[in-house]
């Protein structure tokens, strides 16, 4: 055991809300900022890490082959092309998900702490034993959620679940936020949300399309694109992991077209 | 404890003490420092009540730093009003004048601190406090009453055995659902007035919801 490991899961309750691209995006930004990065899928029933960071193609070996001793960590482990710091262990097949119990998760998330500075665990949906064996081996958590009563009605149970497993700490990111329907009170507002939840807000992320255009490349957004409006919500997230004071968006700002490329204009640097 | 701080012991045994300004007042008079810490003991006292005494703190030149009592409902008043304070658990060997250990078997308090998150539960035999909020897809419930330092927006059902004098108090009143005894009740539909601590209970078989100072 050399470093200093943090393993974070990354989770929901409800389904679709976010967390795969989140943890493809955030691994992506924190092993360009120079930190070994190691992204768990977790969800072995409906695996797909693998096809969001277009690495599908690539596996040989899983979790499972690791588990059951066939073949060694470092040779399930898929390295990324472009970001060689990151590495995908990908999930084994669902029928996995008989067996596997809380220990074999600790054992796997225990292998990968001897290597990498950062785990990222990609949680399947609900608060059955998929996410119970994820949680027993994570330290904290990133819940995703939807400006949605349901969305946050689920991550409330979800978080309260976590404390009483004292994982800590448990930060909280807002994704798909749509500005204009917020200003307009037809979706909740970040108030509503962290009013409910009493959770450290990790950052906001806006509603993009070019979030189904990179899934469907295969090409994470923070990789490529780190312009569009997204992008920059997932960069900022990875800094506020590291500590860095970064002012949150206001959505209210983002809304007239002319106000953000003012903005973007006056941070282009002319000199 | 702070040299700076004294306790004062507001020592009254029941509500109905007709002296206890005096009594107060006389305490008051003896006192050097004027940073003040109000120890109610098992007193149930409301906001007015608290009003009251602030009032009377204010004329001898004491600011009071923080209200002390094993009593949820003196605890949920001085919140409301902004005070600091802090709740005591009763430990039944001290104290033991007879009737107060009545009151003891009688309010087996449960408290609780932190948020009420969606599908948990929380159960008490007798009252229960909560400090922190009641949220969404909660559920708590008490044979006796229940007051909740924090806002109630999921359900709560005070006088679960069928006690219906039991009441439900809350910095705010937001409930999807309220049950005192065998009433059931829907949450009100608009939102409630801030800052002012609210209670549920029963009032000619209907459930109604009024601000706790009126109590
Ligand atoms: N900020 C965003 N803007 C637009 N679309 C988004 C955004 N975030 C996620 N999506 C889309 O939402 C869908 C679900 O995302 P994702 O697969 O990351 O969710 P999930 O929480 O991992 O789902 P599951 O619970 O099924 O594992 C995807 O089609 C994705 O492209
Ligand atoms: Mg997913």
């Amino acid at each position: 055991m050399a470093i200093d490991t943090r393993v974070i899961l990354i989770c929901s309750g409800k389904g679709g809300v976010g967390k795969t691209t989140l943890t493809a995006n955030l691994g992506i930004s924190l092993a360009r900022q120079g930190f070994t990065t190691a992204v768990l899928d977790a969800d072995f029933g409906l695996r797909n890490l693998d096809l969001l960071l277009g690495l599908e193609n690539r596996i040989v070996y899983t979790a499972q082959e690791v588990l059951e001793e066939e073949c060694r960590l470092d040779q399930a482990l898929v390295k990324h092309k472009q970001e060689s710091n990151l590495s995908l262990l990908p999930a084994g097949n669902p029928r996995m998900l008989d067996w596997l119990k809380p220990d074999d998760m600790k054992r796997i998330v225990d292998m990968l702490k001897e290597q990498f500075n950062y785990v990222l665990i990609d949680c399947p949906a609900g608060v059955e034993d998929g996410f119970k064996n994820a949680m027993a081996a994570t330290q904290e958590a990133i819940v995703v959620t939807n400006p949605e009563v349901s969305a946050v009605r689920d991550a409330d149970r979800v978080i309260g679940l976590l404390n009483t497993n004292s994982i800590k700490p448990v930060q909280l990111v807002l994704n798909r936020v749509r500005p204009k329907m917020m200003a307009n009170q037809e979706m909740l507002s970040i108030d509503d949300v962290t009013d409910i939840l009493a959770l450290p807000l990790l950052g906001l992320v806006l509603e993009d399309e070019q979030v189904i255009v990179s899934t469907n490349r295969g090409e994470p957004l923070t990789l490529n694109s780190v312009n569009s409006p997204a992008a920059k919500c997932y960069l900022n997230i990875a800094k506020r992991l590291q500590g860095e004071d970064i002012p949150l968006i206001d959505p209210a700002e983002e809304i007239s077209g002319f106000g953000a490329k003012f903005r973007r204009l006056m941070q282009t640097k002319i000199f | 404890m702070n040299s700076k701080n004294q306790k004062i012991i507001i020592n009254i045994e029941g509500r109905n003490y007709p002296n206890w300004k005096i009594d107060l007042k006389n305490k008051l008079k003896t006192l050097k420092s004027n940073n003040l810490e109000i120890d109610a003991k098992n007193i149930d006292l409301s906001c007015k009540e608290i009003s009251e005494i602030i009032e009377i703190a204010n004329q001898f030149d004491c600011k009071i730093i923080c209200f002390c009592s094993s009593s949820p409902k003196t605890i949920v008043s001085s919140q409301s009003l902004g005070y600091k304070s802090q709740f005591i658990i009763e430990s039944s060997s001290k104290n033991t004048s007879d009737e107060h250990k009545k009151n003891l078997t009688f309010s087996k308090t449960h408290f609780h601190q932190g948020t009420v998150r969606s599908g948990e539960y929380l159960e008490s035999p007798g009252d229960l406090l909560i400090l922190g909020d009641v949220n969404p897809g909660a559920k708590v419930s008490a044979e006796g009453n229940i007051f909740i330092w924090g806002r109630l927006l999921g359900i709560a059902h005070a006088g679960s055995k069928g006690n219906s004098k039991a009441k439900i108090s809350a910095l705010q009143l937001s409930p999807v659902q309220l049950r005192i005894a065998k009433k059931v009740a829907r949450g009100p539909k608009e939102k409630p007035q801030l800052g002012l601590a609210e209670q549920a209970r029963i009032d000619s078989e209907e459930i109604i919801i009024s601000p706790l100072e009126t109590t």
